[in-house]
C-alpha cells in the first residue's frame, strides 16, 4: 500500500529535481555562450513548460501521427500500413458515422440553446437585481459539481420512472405519448444528453457572459435612450455587439468541449452502431477498453477528431468578422 | 434605468415607474424559475440519498424521505473501500496541484517579465496548446508511461503537473504579473536580491488572488479528473473516489439499481468541492472569467 505512494513520491522528486537542474544549467550556461543575462533568466524560468511541451505535447503529436499510419497493438512493433486506418474508419467502421452524427448533433443542439439561455440569465443578473452575488453563486453551482456526479444525477432523474417523467407526466398525457425512457430509447438519447449538458454548463457560461455585460459602458445605453430607442434597440445595437467577443470565446470553448465529450458516453451505455456514442468514447474503446489496444487505429481516429475540431474552430473564426465586434478595432 | 428617466416630466415618470416595477417582478420570477431548475435536482440528489430502497419508486414521489435512512451513508462507506479512495484522491490532488501551481507561476513570471528571443512565438504556442484536445497526446503519453513501467501507479497522474501542464493557468498568471509595476522589482534588484528571492518573496505574494484562483481551479480539475485514472489505474485499491463510483455504477444490475447508494456517493464526492466553492467562490469566478473578458 505505502510503496505505491512512495514510488510516486520518488518519481515526483526525481522529475522536480531534473527540471530544477535544467533550469539551473540554462541560467548558468547560456550567459557563457553569449546570451544576455535577462534572456537566460527568461529561458530558465519557462523551462518547465518548454520541457513539458517537448515531452508531453510535441513528441506525442508526432508519434500519434506516425501511429495513425500503422497497425500497432502495444505488444508488437508498429507496422506501416499507410492510409488503411483512415480508409477503414471512414468506410467500414459501423460505429464511426453514427457516433460522429451523435457528437455533432449534440454540439449543434446544446451549444446554441445553452448560450442563448446563458445570455438570458446573464442579462437578468446584469439588471439592478438585489443579491447578484447570491444568484450568481446559485447559477454557477452545477458547473462546479464533478461531471460524473451530474451524469449520475441526471441518469437518475431521467430514468423511466424518474422525477423528470413524473413531473412532466401531465404534459406527456396531453401530447398523448408514453413516458420516454430517455437513455434506453434511441429517439430520446440525444434530447436526454442535451438536457443533462444544459444543466451542467449553463451557469459557467452565464457567469462569463455576465462579466462581459458588466464591462459595457452605461453611456451607450443612455445614448439609445436619448435617441428614443427601446429595449430591443438596446439589445440589438448595444448589448449584442458589445458582448459578442465574450460570446465568441464561450462558443469556441463550447465547440471544443462538445466534440471532446467523454464521461456521459461512458456512464450511459449507448449502442455505438445504432444511436452512436461520443467520438472520444469510441477512441478510448479502441485504445484501452476490453483488452483492445488498437493504438494505430485509435490514433487515426483521434486525428480525424482533431481535424473536425480545427475545421469547426476555423469556420467560427471565419464567420466571426461578420458578427464579433471589437471595440478597439475601428478607431 | 433611473438615470434615463431623470429628465422626463412627472406624468411620464409615474408610468415608467410602473413599467419598471413590472419589469422587476418579471426579472425576479424568471430568476426564481432558474433557481428552481438548479435546486430541485440537487435537492433530489440529497433526498434520494436518504431514502430506503423500497421507497425509491413510490408514487407520488416522496419529497421528504420517510423514513430518513442515514445508514445509507455508512453503508456506501463500507461497501466500497471509500476511505482508501479518499486518501488516493487527496494524495493525487495534492501532488498535482502543488506541482502545477509552482511550475505555472515560474513560467508565467518568465513570460511576463523577461525579454528573450522567441518569447512571443513561444507564448502563442502556450495559447495554442490550450485548444489542443488532450486525446491526441493521450495514446503516446500512455506509451511513454508504459515504457517507464508506470502503468497502474499514481505517477502519470501527478508527475506531469510539474511541467506546467495548465496553459490557461500560465495565461492567467501572466496577466496578473503584467499588472505589477516594474519599480518594485527594480528596487529589490538594487538591494541585491536574486531572481528566486524576487519571485518567491515579492512577486508571488503580490499575485496571491490569482494563485488562489488557480489553486481552486486546479483542485477542481484534479479532484474531478476521470479519464486519467480510468486509463492508468487497474487495481481497485488505487482508485480515486471518482473511479470507485464508476466501478460501483457498473457493478449494479439493470433491474434494481441502488440509486439511494449512488446518490449518497455522489453527495460525498461533491461535498469537498461544494464546501470549497462556498468558501472561495470569488476565486472560482475570477479564474473563469479572466479568459473571456480580459483576454
Amino acid at each position: 500500500m505505502l510503496e505505491w505512494y512512495l514510488l510516486t513520491l520518488t518519481d515526483y522528486a526525481i522529475a522536480a529535481a531534473g527540471i530544477g537542474l535544467v533550469m539551473f544549467l540554462t541560467y548558468q550556461l547560456l550567459p557563457r555562450l553569449g546570451v544576455k543575462r535577462e534572456a537566460a533568466t527568461g529561458y530558465a524560468l519557462i523551462m518547465p513548460w518548454l520541457l513539458g511541451f517537448l515531452i508531453w505535447t510535441a513528441y506525442p503529436i508526432l508519434a500519434s501521427l506516425y501511429y495513425s499510419f500503422t497497425d500497432y497493438n502495444i505488444f508488437q512493433a508498429p507496422k506501416w500500413i499507410g492510409l488503411d486506418n483512415y480508409v477503414r474508419i471512414l468506410t467500414r467502421d459501423p460505429n464511426f458515422w453514427p457516433s460522429l452524427k451523435l457528437t455533432l448533433l449534440y454540439g449543434i443542439l446544446s451549444l446554441p440553446i445553452g448560450l442563448a439561455g446563458a445570455l438570458g440569465v446573464a442579462m437578468l443578473l446584469a439588471r439592478d437585481v438585489r443579491g447578484t452575488g447570491v444568484w450568481r453563486t446559485l447559477y454557477y453551482l452545477p458547473a462546479v459539481l464533478p461531471a460524473v456526479a451530474v451524469i449520475l444525477l441526471w441518469q437518475w432523474l431521467l430514468g423511466t420512472n424518474g422525477l423528470f417523467n413524473v413531473v412532466f407526466s401531465p404534459i406527456y398525457s396531453l401530447l398523448g405519448m408514453a413516458r420516454p425512457s430517455w437513455f434506453t430509447d434511441e429517439r430520446f438519447v440525444l434530447p436526454g444528453l442535451v438536457i443533462m449538458s444544459l444543466w451542467g454548463v449553463f451557469g459557467s457560461n452565464a457567469v462569463i457572459l455576465l462579466a462581459g455585460l458588466k464591462n459595457i459602458p452605461i453611456h451607450l445605453y443612455e445614448a439609445v435612450d436619448i435617441d428614443g430607442g427601446g429595449a430591443w434597440t438596446k439589445f440589438r445595437h448595444v448589448t449584442l455587439p458589445m458582448v459578442s467577443p465574450t460570446l465568441f470565446y464561450t462558443l469556441i470553448l463550447g465547440i471544443i468541449a462538445a466534440v471532446k465529450t467523454f464521461e456521459p458516453g461512458l456512464f450511459i451505455k449507448l449502442n455505438p452502431r445504432t444511436s452512436g456514442t461520443f467520438l472520444q468514447v469510441l477512441i478510448y474503446g479502441n485504445a484501452f477498453a476490453g483488452g483492445n489496444s488498437k493504438m494505430g487505429y485509435a490514433s487515426a481516429m483521434s486525428w480525424i477528431m482533431l481535424v473536425i475540431i480545427l475545421a469547426l474552430t476555423l469556420l467560427t473564426f471565419r464567420t466571426s468578422a461578420a458578427w464579433v465586434y471589437y471595440e478597439g478595432e475601428r478607431r | 434605468m433611473a438615470v434615463a428617466t431623470r429628465e422626463q416630466p412627472r406624468i411620464l415618470l409615474a408610468s415608467t415607474q410602473t413599467q419598471h416595477r413590472i419589469g422587476q417582478i418579471i426579472t425576479y420570477l424568471l430568476l426564481l424559475l432558474g433557481a428552481a431548475v438548479i435546486l430541485i435536482p440537487l435537492y433530489w440528489m440529497i433526498s434520494t440519498s436518504l431514502k430506503a430502497e423500497t421507497k425509491l419508486f413510490v408514487l407520488p414521489p416522496q419529497v421528504i424521505p420517510d423514513p430518513i435512512v442515514w445508514r445509507n451513508y455508512i453503508d456506501v462507506w463500507t461497501i466500497q473501500p471509500f476511505t482508501g479512495y479518499f486518501i488516493n484522491t487527496i494524495f493525487v490532488t495534492a501532488l498535482a496541484m502543488s506541482g502545477e501551481i509552482i511550475s505555472c507561476a515560474l513560467v508565467a513570471y518568465g513570460f511576463a517579465r523577461f525579454r528573450f528571443p522567441g518569447r512571443d512565438v513561444l507564448f502563442i504556442l502556450v495559447l495554442a496548446t490550450m485548444m489542443l484536445p488532450n486525446i491526441i497526446t493521450m495514446i503516446p503519453a500512455f506509451l511513454i508511461w508504459r515504457s517507464l513501467g508506470r502503468i497502474d501507479t499514481f505517477s502519470p497522474l501527478t508527475v506531469g503537473a510539474l511541467f506546467a501542464w495548465g496553459p490557461s493557468f500560465i495565461f492567467l498568471l501572466r496577466q496578473f504579473f503584467l499588472t505589477i509595476p516594474r519599480e518594485i522589482e527594480e528596487a529589490a534588484i538594487i538591494d541585491g536580491a536574486n531572481v528566486i528571492d524576487i519571485f518567491w518573496k515579492i512577486m508571488l505574494p503580490l499575485v496571491k488572488p490569482a494563485l488562489l484562483a488557480i489553486a481552486v481551479l486546479s483542485f477542481n480539475g484534479n479532484w474531478n479528473n476521470f479519464m486519467g485514472p480510468l486509463i492508468y489505474l487497474n487495481t481497485p485499491g488505487k482508485y480515486p473516489v471518482i473511479l470507485g463510483l464508476y466501478a460501483f455504477a457498473g457493478s449494479l444490475s439493470k433491474e434494481a439499481p441502488k440509486w439511494h447508494y449512488m446518490m449518497a456517493m455522489t453527495v460525498i464526492m461533491s461535498l469537498p468541492i461544494l464546501l470549497l466553492y462556498f468558501r472561495a467562490q470569488k476565486y472560482f469566478i475570477e479564474g473563469l472569467t479572466v479568459g473571456g473578458v480580459k483576454g
